[in-house]
């Protein structure tokens, strides 16, 4: 980060938004958020890490279903604990932001499916991810019978080479026929 | 248009909570609200300024002329100067007294034809003219809206090639936010792959019936559609009846005169609510899939409604115009004794029947479903278990909107302001079943698909159109007017203004409207009009025919495009 906790450099700044898909005031907004994250001591800190909850207190991540995938996928730490550094926050808008690719959001959405991490989409990550879609209480869950029937849906329409799961060029191939998917793929501070 | 912004929100909530199928109910109502409005509009533009600047001015430039017997002339309504304090009341409630001798019904328009320097404006030919725009406006309008949910219906398809692996993968909407907008899309997405999927069950359930399976659930069907042909034949008999002897007993005074006045009323409304409920039992019985069960049972309901008002109506003018050759027609060609202004009758009953149908609505909501809603919260016995809360029923209700718009079409050419008092009638409803769906209804165990039904009510509100088109016709072209008031007095017919007017233009542009109708001109047109019809057919299948090669051509690349990676 810049050097102090409360002012991110010019160059620093420029940098940042070249990498990313940010214009330079969603950069700056970002900072100030992130800010409003961090306690005190970790303010001083050289990389300062904000925890999950933190994060998933967060307003426009705070009912979203998936927002502890969300947390998992964008963060570098080694401990796996879903905390994020500036940086990863910054990875994180701008792969939800308006001007990214087609390409970058499905790669983005695929792993944030992808709950056991294995780099395909098979049953089990399916069940979880429907449930995410349509509520994680009992009366609003599918019935098995109706899960089974979906999945084996799913699978017909989108396992192109029929091993039993969705990988990631699968995955794309039905994103692409979808022409709402950019704009519902959107998170903005 | 302005009135895609009209309870835009209200429709989500309902949407996400209790599925598209309820939706598309609150969608139609909304639909009719706006096409009431903007019909009172177009009447109140035409007829009702006009009238009410032509009485207030009433200077010598008006003709008002009346013709024929003196006897029929006569016309006293019945203006008291004392009364008791509750006849106003079985007045408003009846439309007659106060009200009948008003702006509301037909007897109170002057056949004015006003001439001053440049202006001149014939009322009765605006009367008529008015009216018959009015039905071609809204046939215009739902013919309309019917393209757009058809265009929606063919877009979304009814499961197009990869729709639950696109609903999964790109349902979700990231930008939503708040705990209810979450729990809202939730819901709807719940309920979407609901439908679906018991839709896809029941087909496939359908496909593997055996032969002898299958014969035995058609003629079930016939049986079961015979059932309820009868049952409707004797619902037409009883209104018949019901109607013969209301207007044998008008004239009673009080209470049970009002009741007598309001048969005809109770019991098409009291057919109305069992016949549909008995052909609900019946559709049970079929095993139809959700989305035919609600159309079969908007069909059979719809015939029972529709026709049970033709009944009603037609017993009305034959009482009117006594076909059965009495001599109390002879004078006037038209029963004058018993109704010296025959069309404001017909407005009354109009009126009547959207009153006490709106009466009975609100009735039902107090009566009987909160107080069902608060017996099944407060007590907990066996029965009120079983009873459970109540379910936002969606054919019901879409046929007493359908029944209350076609009512105010019949009755519109007698009784001007009834599109006023429609426009009023299910704005209120509007918030009553709002009120009632959140208070006292449950969530539906079933739904149905929305785009679909949308096209189906609006073909059955054509159906409710057609008979009032019959009607307006019938009404036009046959019945002599009343002579003692109304803009129709001194004609013949009322029609007839039509071909009075036309004399009076200039020449040449009788002539030229006459070469328009003659063969010349038609005969070309409408060759013209069959070689557009045959060009936009062969458009459309053209169109049809790359959709399919599009989707196998996709079919083959996915293939194609599998082996490719496969090998790789």
């Amino acid at each position: 980060m810049g050097t102090t906790a409360s002012q991110l450099g010019k160059d620093l700044l420029s940098e940042y938004q070249e990498l990313t898909f940010l214009t330079k005031q969603e950069i700056l907004l970002a900072h100030k958020r992130f800010s409003e994250c961090l306690s005190k001591e970790d303010k001083n800190l050289p990389t300062p890490r904000v925890p999950m909850e933190k994060v998933l207190s967060l307003p426009e991540l705070k009912s979203n279903p998936f927002r502890k995938r969300i947390c998992h996928v964008f963060s570098t730490s080694d401990m796996k604990d879903g905390s994020l550094t500036f940086e990863d926050f910054l990875d994180l808008l701008s792969a939800f932001s308006d001007s990214a690719t087609l390409e970058i959001k499905s790669h983005y959405a695929f792993r944030i499916f992808d709950f056991d991490d294995d780099g395909t989409l098979d049953s089990g990550d399916l069940e979880k991810l429907v449930n995410c879609l349509t509520g994680e209480t009992d009366d609003t869950r599918l019935t098995p019978e109706e899960m089974r029937q979906l999945i084996s849906n799913i699978l017909e329409e989108s396992d192109i080479d029929k091993d039993g799961t969705v990988n990631l060029s699968e995955f794309q191939h039905v994103i692409s026929r979808s022409p709402d998917f950019v704009s519902s793929f959107k998170i903005v501070l | 248009m302005s009135y895609i912004a009209l309870w835009r929100k209200a429709l989500h909530k309902i949407g996400g909570h209790f599925g598209g199928g309820v939706q598309s109910y609150f969608m139609f109502l909304r639909f009719l609200v706006v096409l009431n409005f903007l019909s009172f509009l177009l009447i109140a533009g035409f007829i009702f300024i006009p009238s009410i600047v032509f009485r207030s001015t009433s200077n010598s430039n008006m003709t008002v002329d009346s013709t024929g017997p003196e006897a029929c002339r006569v016309y006293d309504p019945n203006l008291q100067g004392l009364v008791v304090f509750y006849q106003y009341f079985l007045d408003l409630l009846s439309g007659t007294g106060f009200m009948e001798y008003s702006y509301m019904f037909y007897g109170y328009y002057n056949n004015t034809v006003a001439e001053s320097s440049g202006f001149h404006y014939n009322l009765p030919l605006a009367y008529l003219l008015t009216s018959v725009f009015y039905f071609a406006f809204c046939l215009i309008c739902i013919i309309a809206r019917m393209g757009s949910a058809l265009r929606i219906a063919v877009a979304t398809g009814s499961g197009a090639a990869g729709s639950y692996s696109k609903m999964v993968f790109t349902g979700w909407d990231y930008g939503c936010q708040g705990y209810r907008a979450t729990k809202l899309k939730q819901k709807s997405i719940h309920y979407q792959l609901q439908v679906d999927l018991e839709e896809e069950r029941l087909q496939k359930k359908a496909l593997s019936l055996t032969l002898g399976q299958t014969v035995g659930l058609c003629s079930l069907r016939i049986f079961l559609m015979l059932v309820s042909l009868a049952l409707i034949g004797g619902a037409f008999f009883g209104i018949f009846q019901a109607t013969v002897f209301s207007q044998a007993k008008v004239g009673a005074e009080g209470i049970l005169g009002l009741f007598w006045v309001y048969l005809p009323s109770i019991v098409i409304t009291n057919r109305n609510f069992v016949v549909p409920f008995m052909c609900d039992q019946i559709a049970l019985f079929e095993r139809y899939s959700p989305s035919t069960t609600i159309i079969m049972a908007l069909f059979r309901s719809v015939f029972l409604r529709m026709i049970s008002l033709g009944v009603l109506l037609f017993t009305l003018w034959s009482q009117i115009t006594c076909f059965k050759e009495s001599k109390d027609c002879q004078l006037c060609q038209y029963n004058n004794k018993e109704y010296p202004l025959g069309e404001t009758r017909v407005g009354q009953e109009m009126y009547k029947l959207a009153l006490f149908d709106f009466l009975i609505t609100i009735a039902m909501l107090i009566l009987v479903e909160f107080p069902r809603r608060l017996f099944v919260d407060h007590c907990s016995c066996a029965l009120t278990r079983w009873v459970g809360r109540q379910e936002f029923l969606v054919p019901p209700n879409v046929l007493g909107l359908v029944y209350g718009q076609t009512v105010v079409w019949t009755g519109a050419l007698f009784c001007p302001l009834l599109p006023l008092i429609n426009t009023l009638k299910f704005f209120i409803l509007f918030y009553c079943k709002k009120v009632t769906l959140f208070s006292n209804c449950r969530p539906a165990v079933k739904t149905f698909r929305s785009t679909t039904s949308t096209i189906f009510f609006l073909v059955v509100l054509l159906f409710g159109w057609g008979l009032a088109l019959v009607a307006m016709i019938y009404s036009l072209a046959q019945i002599h007017p009343s002579m003692s008031c109304g803009p129709f007095r001194s004609l013949t017919m009322m029609w007839s203004i039509v071909p009075k007017t036309f004399y009076t233009l200039s020449l040449t542009t009788q002539d030229f409207i006459f070469y328009m109708g003659s063969q010349a001109f038609s005969i070309p047109l409408f060759i013209f009009s069959c070689v557009v019809l045959c060009y936009v057919a062969a458009l459309a299948a053209v169109y049809g025919k790359s959709v399919d090669l599009l989707k196998a051509q996709l079919k083959l690349v996915s293939d194609g495009w599998g082996e490719k990676s496969y090998m790789t």
